[in-house]
């Protein structure tokens, strides 16, 4: 059915570039990373080595068969295949695309089919309907944390945006449509808020500083592109707390796309969906070597794809892109060091 | 910056120049020479137009152009990556040299599964009305192969400038 792909006939800028760009640079390392001539990977505690998948942003609809459904199952099989089974998978939200209790359900149906355990967070498609009543009675809690290995992991809702429907006297049904437009013009920036804050202050609190520590929020915990809430507005709240850690790697959905940045003790990576991809915002990227190639909009599947994660003992975590088309430049392609 | 869905950049030497344009064809004798038109005119015209931009607005994000739930704005926020200062250009998925127009409506026929729109509807100079209205300013770039994340948008009620 597919002919010539447009990646194969434009011979992709975007690869062409690569491959003379990278020569010699290749992926950082994460002494690079971090600046500290490796103390930063001596200091941090040895731990089991481990590998864990990641998966987000299937936006199901309530409608029979549809295409986007496929795509989760692919992205499910594949984790499922892999040898050795990773311990477990991260969904970063958004399962659903307007918060209704049968896409979510759907979603669930899909995503027990994992042979491993897997936890959940919600992303504002999944949330503003009934403000989360519907996914917390599929998945619990919003906000989370579990020991691994020796690492502490860490989910959080990064989409809380302050009321901006009361006044405006709109129906949840509104509501939810007007979230679902990423440059919602009224929606507000989001964040975890001041409840989770403190709770997170009071999970790390006995952890010593050589702790591993993993963060998965939706939205990154960086000021991206604040328009299309490529942001979580309390993150430096949040990194303030992590601050103590030897090292933190944060994980997040809501970008269907490729990107990648550090801050501090953190490196922070953003996911590909199981639906669609986005372009890049109409911002400079602070790593731009870390990208996804433009997508054939002929091929459903490109620009979609799941993730695993190795952890080392050293906690040098590599992020695995397992993307569905031949999306990603070779640097990518070899794993992101985290 | 402000919100720039709320205003049209009517420059004032874009203006003068037209008025200039006018004068001259009137002093030339021109049989089509316009009388210059009214500040009341202009403003007319101007607001015809923005409708025409909310329209596309709203057709960019209903999902009312296809059948399977999409809209335009599930994968183009903004208008981005429609990339409408480069057309026409080859594009492979047209398999030819071919218009804005006709991009608009493969999207809508394949991706989101809907029936085209007639090339001059209102409904589709509408959604060219958007997708150029959102690369505004952007220096048009015909039959180059580049992704374009639109004009960045910072204001707005909660957005912060840079
Ligand atoms: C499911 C996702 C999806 C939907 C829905 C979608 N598109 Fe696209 N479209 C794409 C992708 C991906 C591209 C390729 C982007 C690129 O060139 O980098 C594309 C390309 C385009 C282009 C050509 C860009 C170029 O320079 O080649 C135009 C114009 C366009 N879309 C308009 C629309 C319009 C208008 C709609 C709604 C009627 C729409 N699209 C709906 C995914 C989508
Ligand atoms: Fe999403
Ligand atoms: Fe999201």
């Amino acid at each position: 059915m597919k002919k010539i792909s447009r990646r194969d006939f434009m011979g992709y800028s975007m690869k062409a570039g690569a491959a003379t760009m990278f020569t010699g640079i290749l992926a950082p390392t994460a002494t690079s990373f971090f600046g500290y001539g490796g103390i930063a990977e001596a200091a941090t505690r040895k731990i089991k080595p481990f590998t864990f998948a990641v998966l987000t942003d299937a936006h199901l609809y309530d409608i029979k068969n549809h295409k986007f459904d496929g795509f989760l199952e692919k992205a499910v099989d594949d984790i499922n295949k892999l040898k050795p089974r990773p311990d477990m998978v991260l969904y970063a939200g958004d399962i659903g695309q307007s918060g209704k209790e049968a896409e979510l359900l759907k979603g669930k149906k899909i995503l027990d089919k994992l042979k491993m355990p897997y936890k959940v967070i919600p992303g504002e498609h999944d949330y503003y309907l009934d403000m989360g009543k519907a996914w917390r009675g599929l998945f619990g809690d919003e906000h989370w944390s579990f020991d691994h290995n020796g690492a502490h992991i860490i989910g959080m809702n990064s989409i809380l945006v302050p009321d901006f429907w009361s006044m405006a006297g709109l129906t949840p049904k509104e509501r939810m449509g007007r979230m679902e437009e990423l440059e919602c013009h009224r929606c507000g920036l989001w964040g975890v808020g001041d409840k989770q804050l403190e709770w997170l202050k009071k999970d790390v609190k006995n952890l010593s500083a050589d702790t591993p520590v993993v963060i998965m929020t939706h939205s990154p915990l960086w000021n991206y592109y604040p328009r299309w809430n490529f942001q979580t507005h309390d993150a430096p709240e949040i990194l303030a707390i992590l601050s103590k850690f030897e090292k933190v790697v944060a994980i997040h959905g809501h970008v269907h796309q490729v990107v990648y940045n550090k801050m501090g003790n953190t490196v922070s990576a953003g996911l590909l969906s199981t639906s669609w991809p986005w372009p890049y915002p109409p911002v400079d990227l602070p790593y731009p070597d870390i990208r996804m190639n433009r997508v054939d909009p002929g091929d459903f599947e490109d620009g979609l794809g799941g993730h695993t994660l190795d952890v080392t003992a050293g906690f040098d975590g590599t992020m695995n892109y397992r993307a569905f088309s031949d999306l990603l430049p070779a640097n990518v392609k070899r794993g992101i060091k985290l | 910056m402000k919100n720039t869905k709320t205003i049209l950049p009517v420059t004032a030497t874009g203006l003068s120049v037209f008025v200039l344009a006018a004068i001259l064809a009137m002093v030339a004798g021109s049989a089509i020479a316009k009388p210059p038109r009214t500040e009341q005119q202009m403003a007319q015209e101007t607001a015809a137009y923005l409708q025409s931009v909310a329209k596309g607005d709203a057709l960019w994000h209903d999902g009312s152009l296809g059948t399977n739930g999409l809209a335009c704005g599930n994968c183009h926020p903004d208008g981005s990556a429609s990339n409408p200062h480069t057309w026409p250009k080859y594009q492979t998925n047209l398999g030819k040299v071919g218009t804005l127009r006709e991009m608009i409506n493969w999207c809508i026929t394949v991706p989101m599964q809907g029936k085209p729109l007639a090339y001059d509807s209102e409904d589709m100079i509408a959604m060219e009305s958007y997708a150029t209205y959102t690369h505004r300013g952007v220096a048009i770039a015909p039959g180059k192969d580049e992704q374009h994340g639109a004009v960045p948008v910072y204001g707005g009620p909660g957005y912060p400038a840079p």
